[in-house]
């Protein structure tokens, strides 16, 4: 093809892809506005809140995928975190290895911890499970005080190689690992994979009878998490420049379920949303810092009970119809599905009577 | 269509809140004649209290007495209170300091606790050559790295404590003072020694060090146990220690464990004197926190009110005083010291310049409330008679006294008392 | 040495015993992991120091004050936020993970991070087989003893009781048999957390009240209800006992190793749940299955 005709269709399938739905849209220029924020504005302290937002939105959405599509809530996801950023930082200080290797190979450590973890789990269901992998982290963080002369116990990892040599780059390379990164969990979602992982939340016992061999998609859905989740701590630890036990407790185990819960479950995209809008208000929130825990630990409460889908299917729903028929999401401007031509309904206003 | 038009709304308003939260933070501060110090800590917990009322007492002092004299113009010292709640979450600490350095866009940093945070956030003071003067992290973990990188680090120093080696040296002195003790008071001529201390790294060369070095002092190792740091029940490793016939507990704990040690310890009358690091005893709140069972605890101590120095009475109950009688300075209010330091040597560069002022705290000889500070080549204070000793303080009838120095190298404290052991372990005691 | 170890084992199984008792009750009953249980626990404690230090109550009326106080709270927080969402497990599970951290939140802004101590109800100590023990730990002893017997009593001998024991059994089929279960669940609800306001009250003395005190006995807890059997009561006990026996073997064998004690009790959790997750007592559920 033609540079033009390419053209032509990357803009057709812009509009017909993206443009077409609200929250789509919102997500795309969401992440345009990250990558072309420091064009306008490159003050430190923003651009370090942005980059562990987007290597936080990474853990995330991993969380999300093992919870939120496979339904196996992990309350100790902080053990694939931990195990990579300790790997990372290891290999660096020992080894010699640059960020760019360490971090796969930290990545790779933490897959090998998901299928030590999954692989045992197997076995387990609904509250029994997550139950088990809350004790995993916690274990870990154990052996990290034993061998103490090797993980420097309390004191962590320090000295580790910066992510890239200047504030900007290490911007970059978290924004852009997190798009990378992000898109390719949701495309798992979104693929036949990613239906059998669905499959698995709503029924296990119903997937199992249809042929699907579901213990081998649970732990490739562990591993799977466990991967990204590594990514995510790698890149932490050569942000920081630190990999300490800070990373395998159990507030880092919460952290993703605060965000993903209050953004949106089993969306991945929702995983985006809640780091995003919470990591920067609670730094904002920073002017009151004896209510900003409460308040943050309060507003989970609250969206559990009142609005337990997240913030952004909420948003959604308010911005977006499904097609009666085909299921599709249409813009909520729309009055005929784009995909079906069904005709959607307008919610009449208050009190004009319907029909007559 | 209502709920949509308000939907929209809502996500705007949320987004602008967002956007004006970070504009107004990232926002020029232009400030005329003042100099910002930035105080660094966990401000929840006891040591950033510390930290910000020893910080408040040296800028209220400074500046009622005219403030900082640079170029013949006078600078008002104004703190910047930073929460780093770095016992819990050490993003937070270094999102903390980097807001502080870029937003705020304070000159200098004091105070800090953990050693984990501490690190992180000497490399972010680092990378902007801010002066970070600690006031709480022990570590020489820290110091070591301006010896490795001096021109990167100079920017790094420590007022207080003395570095963990040193507070090691020193406690083992309080050990052997213990042993003399017991040997004169129970006629015991090789006291034996239990060794209990925390789970951490700290503690690790710690423990090495004391198995070699109890023979040598002419007692005998009888055992090591080593709890975690967040242990809320010791009465096993106590019990144990008291089934191994200790009549000496050698103690190294820095976090909350001190607490129910002595408590349980007290309680159970175990027949051992306790002596060594014990953080928690330093303040004014462990004989609450222990229910009254913490006395004859003895532990290493930055401060006591003793004359150290000509400065450390007056120092200390101003103290007293701002906290309303509730509490008494712990090392961590050294921002006092650090402050003055650091407005010495902004005195005699008679400049902002960081690079300038590093060379003139190089040149420091002041004395402080803790004993007279001079830096040694890793930025640390230098620790012996005549500079800074610590002082050993015990707990006696639920006042917390000083009981060393006493004729160490010639130097005693005015305001020392003895030590005393437990009256459960003197016969008629 | 043994006597040592066997002693303190069972100092330790008392406390754990009391602090496990109320969590598998609600778990059998109304099939809720409440992660927050010690939470309530250390929300007893600071309540208990409030009145005594500040109000300056005496301490038996604290004690009672701080039990109604926490019953109060469970009960208007589960019929406000948990029972609404009692389908949904696993959110139920995560709303009390983030209403510990609340309340967690509120001591630390009310009491501050420093450590404070909960005055206790007796002094002194006593020596069994060697080994000091303060009479406080042997007041726990008594006072567990005493809500067993109390608890069995209601669950064998009154309505109420044989309601809880058919819930437990089987929830729809009693539902059919007239038992209003929402009620019966609010109950156990009430029951559990008395039981864990009066371990406040007996065992806080013992340790150090201070924010972030309900997350190691949280981890003791499910271990001993996952080895002991989720939902049994007798499952608690005798998983109390075996994990304060572990524990106190790991301090007396290897003294170096003491701070490994909670990984320890994590680790036998976990080995349970792979090989017999139901426990040692407890039964595997029709839906689990």
């Amino acid at each position: 093809m033609t540079v033009v005709r390419y053209l032509n269709w990357l803009w057709r399938e812009f509009k017909g892809e993206i443009l077409v739905l609200p929250g789509r849209s919102i997500l795309f220029f969401g992440a345009v506005a990250l990558l072309a924020l420091p064009l306008v504005f490159r003050h430190p302290y923003a651009l370090r809140i942005l980059t562990m937002a987007s290597i936080f939105a990474i853990f995330a959405a991993s969380w999300d995928l093992i919870s939120g599509v496979v339904g196996q809530l992990s309350l100790g996801h902080a053990i694939f975190f931990g195990t990579a950023a300790y790997t990372s930082a290891l290999l660096n200080l020992n080894a010699g290895l640059p960020p760019v290797v360490t971090i796969p190979l930290g990545a790779l450590a933490a897959v090998v911890a998901g299928l030590a973890v999954g692989i045992p789990c197997l076995r387990l269901k609904g509250q029994y499970l997550s139950l088990a992998t809350l004790a995993f982290p916690i274990i870990l963080a154990g052996l990290v005080m034993v061998f103490s002369s090797v993980t420097g116990g309390e004191l962590g990892v320090s000295g580790v190689t910066r992510l890239a040599p200047t504030r900007l780059k290490e911007y970059y390379v978290a924004v852009v690992a997190a798009i990378v990164l992000i898109l390719a969990v949701w495309k798992i979602t979104d693929s036949k994979v990613g239906i059998i992982f669905h499959a698995i939340r709503e029924d296990e016992v119903a997937a199992r009878a249809s042929g699907i061999n579901t213990p081998l998609y649970k732990v490739l859905a562990f591993c799977l998490s466990g991967l990204f989740a590594g990514l995510a701590g790698g890149l932490y630890a050569h942000y920081m420049r630190i990999a300490g036990p800070s990373t395998l407790s159990v507030l880092t185990s919460f952290q993703p379920i605060i965000w993903v819960i209050f953004g949106g479950i089993a969306t991945i995209y929702g995983a985006v949303v809640g780091v995003f809008v919470l990591f920067p208000l609670v730094e904002v929130l920073r002017v009151a810092p004896e209510l900003r825990m409460l308040l943050y630990a309060a507003s989970i409460v609250l969206v559990l009970r009142f609005m337990p889908e997240g913030l952004a299917p909420w948003v959604i729903d308010r911005l977006e119809r499904k097609c009666p028929r085909c299921k599709e999401h249409n813009a909520f401007t729309r009055r005929a599905c784009r995909v079906c031509g069904t005709a959607l309904r307008v919610p009449q206003e208050k009190g004009v009577p319907s029909g007559g | 269509m209502r709920r949509r038009i308000v939907t929209i709304l809502v996500v705007l308003v949320l987004l602008s809140t967002m956007v004006m939260g970070f504009g107004a933070g990232c926002g020029l501060k232009y400030t005329k004649n003042v100099l910002k110090v930035g105080v660094a800590g966990p401000m929840q917990f006891i040591m950033g209290r510390h930290h910000w009322l020893g910080a408040q007492m040296a800028a209220d002092e400074i500046n009622k007495a005219g403030g900082v004299l640079i170029d013949g113009k006078k600078y008002r010292i104004d703190l910047v209170q930073i929460d780093t709640n770095e016992l819990l979450s050490i993003d937070d600490a270094a999102a903390a300091i980097e807001r502080a350095i870029s937003v705020d866009k304070v000159n200098v940093l004091v105070g800090s606790i953990r050693t984990e945070a501490a690190l992180v956030m000497q490399e972010i003071a680092m990378d902007n050559q801010t002066i970070f003067i600690v006031c709480g992290a022990s570590h020489t973990a820290l110091s070591v790295k301006v010896g490795a990188d001096y021109e990167r680090y100079k920017y790094w120093f420590r007022v207080t404590p003395i570095n963990v080696g040193n507070l090691v040296k020193t406690s083992m002195i309080l050990l052997n003072q213990v042993g003399a003790t017991v040997r004169a008071q129970l006629g015991i001529a090789k006291p034996k020694v239990a060794v209990i201390i925390e789970k951490a790294v700290a503690g690790d060369p710690l423990a090495a060090a004391a198995q070699a070095l109890i023979p040598t002092f002419g007692m005998e190792f009888v055992g090591l146990w080593r709890p975690s740091p967040n242990a809320t029940d010791v009465t096993a490793e106590l019990t144990a220690i008291r089934d191994s016939g200790a009549n000496i507990i050698y103690t190294y704990f820095s976090g909350p464990a001190g607490v129910p040690y002595a408590k349980q310890w007290g309680e159970l009358q175990i027949p051992a004197a306790s002596v060594g690091i014990n953080v928690e005893a330093q303040a004014k709140g462990f004989m609450q926190a222990t229910n009254n069972m913490g006395n004859w605890e003895y532990t290493l101590n930055t401060m006591a009110r003793v004359k150290i120095t000509e400065k450390t009475i007056p120092y200390y109950d101003a103290f007293v005083e701002r906290t309303g009688g509730l509490e008494f300075p712990t090392y961590n209010a050294g921002t006092y010291d650090a402050i003055y330091i650091w407005k010495e040597a902004i005195e005699r560069a008679n400049s902002i310049d960081p690079d300038a002022i590093v060379v003139e705290m190089e040149k420091t000889d002041f004395i402080s409330s803790a004993g007279r500070i001079v830096f040694d080549t890793m930025h640390d204070v230098k620790w012996g008679p005549g500079f800074v000793t610590a002082v050993g303080t015990q707990w006696q009838d639920g006042e917390l006294v000083a009981c060393w120095p006493i004729d160490f190298y010639g130097v005693t404290y005015e305001g020392t008392v003895p030590y005393k052991l437990p009256p459960w372990m003197v016969p008629g005691g | 040495m043994l006597g040592n170890i066997l002693v303190n084992a069972l100092m330790n199984a008392g406390v754990y015993a009391m602090l496990a008792v109320g969590f598998s009750l609600m778990f059998g009953v109304a099939r809720i992991i409440n992660l927050a249980h010690t939470a309530f626990y250390m929300v007893a404690g600071y309540c208990i120091f409030y009145l005594v230090s500040t109000a300056g109550l005496p301490l038996p009326l604290a004690i009672l004050i701080s039990i109604v106080a926490v019953v109060v709270l469970a009960v208007v927080v589960y019929r406000l936020l948990i029972d609404p969402m009692r389908e949904h497990e696993t959110t139920v599970l995560i709303l009390t993970i983030a209403l510990a951290l609340v309340l967690q939140e509120a001591m630390l802004l009310w009491f501050g991070g420093y450590f404070r101590s909960v005055p206790a109800a007796t002094a002194g100590y006593a020596t069994i087989l060697g080994v000091r023990v303060s009479f406080q730990y042997l007041l726990t002893l008594g006072v567990l003893a005493g809500a067993l017997v109390a608890v069995w009593l209601v669950l064998m001998k009154t309505k109420l009781g044989l309601a809880i024991r058919a819930t437990a059994q089987d929830r729809e089929i009693a539902e059919v048999m007239g038992m209003d279960e929402s009620r019966t669940a609010t109950l156990t609800v009430a029951i559990a957390s008395a039981l864990a306001g009066l371990a406040g009250a007996i065992v806080a003395p013992l340790y150090i009240l201070e924010p972030r005190m309900w997350l190691n006995p949280l981890t003791i807890v499910l271990a001993i209800a996952v080895l002991g059997g989720l939902g049994s009561l007798k499952g608690s006990l005798f998983g109390a006992a075996i994990i304060a026996l572990a524990e106190s073997l790991v301090v007396f064998l290897v003294p170096q190793g003491a701070f490994l004690k909670g990984a320890f009790s994590l680790g036998i959790m976990i080995l349970v749940l792979l090989i017999r997750p139901e426990g040692l007592f407890g039964v595997a559920f029709e839906e689990e299955r």
